[in-house]
């Protein structure tokens, strides 16, 4: 039912008689992108690698900080301010901030777009490094005493995409729908963080900036953006334009394709994997059903 | 919501957003909003035409696909306003337009920290794994394959 789906998603940017609500969203992000651009990009050494504290980490930052949920609900008059209806319009008008962004990077990429021709292969076989979750993540979520969750939160880094796969398949109640659904979760809430982080981090790798751009991405745009932004702030041997061309380009890729890979090759790889290293590493339990029950609910 | 009352709704934000980009733009970068005005103009128009497209074509792409497209295809070589969409976009400093987003999107997590404390700290453990195995399986492969390829 599409058009109910895009009723309740868009509904928030309606302004009839709602004036005060989206004028409180609209400044306090004003107030949130003055405040971070003052700050600036600030960079400093860390052992063998750079942290790179750009704008809008500050910006997700603070973001999350005011919100209703989290300061606003010990604070009184921040909760008048920064409402619950603050959040709700500020989701969908994340898709509309997205645009200028959007236009900045199709502006790097159509000039530099003989360069990213000759990349050809390595944008394409990249795209199987997204499974290289399955080997690394599978086995440490079995160890952890995982049961099926672990095919739902190790299959991939689970963007939209991939969240709708396995719940159409198994539902999103299901263990298999409570681990992508922590993945998601986690993406959402820490992924720009730690890939802001990350992206000046990774040069000390020695893998090349080029490649290191491409990995940056992975399906969501703000976690490539700052993840290759940060990378872009960290390494001076390859042009900025063209990190971030390079990023871009991969995460487009990787839109189109995600799907794909998840449904037609992470998915039965992770469980024909599962059932393997399942019986040997994962930790006997008479009722996997209980401890599904007891991880999901928590604490 | 049905499309003529979207469209008008989304080309209010969009200038909210142009606005934002343009202080942004100003305060961090030291650019005049006078001198931006022009890139900012194009880019509510891509960025219009990109969400009603987000809506209207059956594809299942995300509007910031298309917003990228189009920019993309007036910016390649062959395109006779390769020129002039540069020009005016060289205006616009990319780190500006990434503050505003992300300040809409942290505002927008609050709606999700509530169910974040139902994942369990085995999951996100998990979840950090993952984001570390993507990245270096990705980075690894393309290395590999741009260094056989002799471009690195």
């Amino acid at each position: 039912m599409p058009s109910e789906d895009s009723e309740s998603r868009w509904a928030p940017i309606r302004t009839a008689g709602r004036v005060t609500a989206h004028a409180k969203t609209h400044l306090t992000v004003l107030l949130i992108v003055v405040g971070a651009e003052l700050i600036g990009t600030q960079t400093f050494a860390v052992g063998p690698g750079q942290v790179v504290l750009l704008p809008m980490l500050f910006a997700v930052v603070v973001g999350v900080l005011v919100s209703y949920s989290v300061l606003g609900q010990y604070v009184a008059p921040l909760r008048k301010i920064v409402t619950e209806e603050v959040s709700r319009i500020s989701s969908p008008m994340l898709v509309i901030a997205l645009m200028p962004l959007g236009v900045k990077y199709g502006m790097m990429v159509g000039p530099s777009f003989s360069e990213l021709v000759q990349a050809g292969p390595a944008f394409v076989l990249q795209e199987f490094g997204n499974l290289g979750t399955i080997l690394i993540a599978l086995p440490f979520a079995l160890v952890l005493g995982l049961k099926r969750e672990a095919i739902g939160g190790a299959v991939s880094i689970a963007r939209e995409p991939t969240l709708g796969v396995i719940t159409d398949k198994y539902g999103i109640e299901s263990p298999e729908g409570r681990g992508v659904l922590g993945t998601y979760l986690t993406g959402t809430v820490l992924g720009t963080v730690f890939f802001g982080l990350l992206g000046g981090f990774a040069p000390a790798t020695g893998l090349h900036p080029l490649a290191l751009s491409m990995a940056c991405g992975m399906g969501s745009a703000s976690m490539m953006t700052a993840c290759s932004s940060s990378l872009a702030e960290a390494v001076s041997a390859v042009p900025e334009d063209q990190l971030l061309s390079f990023a871009a380009t991969s995460n487009l890729l990787t839109g189109v394709t995600g799907l794909y890979m998840v449904l037609f090759i992470g998915l039965p790889v992770i469980t024909r994997l599962y059932g393997v290293l399942e019986p040997v590493i994962g930790r006997g339990d008479p009722e996997p059903d209980a401890d599904a029950v007891r991880d999901a609910g928590g604490d | 919501m049905e499309l003529p009352e979207f469209s008008v709704e989304s080309l209010k934000m969009l200038l909210v957003v142009g606005a934002l980009t343009l202080t942004a733009n100003w305060v961090g970068y030291g650019i005049s909003p006078l001198d931006a005005a022009p890139g900012i103009g194009l880019v509510v128009a891509i960025g219009f035409v990109s969400l009603v497209l987000g809506r209207v074509l059956p594809l299942d792409l995300p509007s910031f696909a298309y917003a990228m497209v189009i920019a993309f295809l007036l910016a390649i070589p062959f395109s006779p306003v390769q020129g002039q969409v540069l020009a005016m976009t060289e205006q616009i400093d990319f780190l500006a337009t990434t503050t505003p987003i992300l300040a809409y999107a942290g505002l927008s997590i609050g709606l999700q920290t509530t169910r974040m404390k139902e994942v369990s700290w085995k999951l996100v453990l998990v979840a950090v794994l993952v984001f570390f195995g993507t990245y270096f399986g990705s980075a690894l492969i393309s290395h590999l394959v741009l260094a056989a390829q002799g471009i690195i």
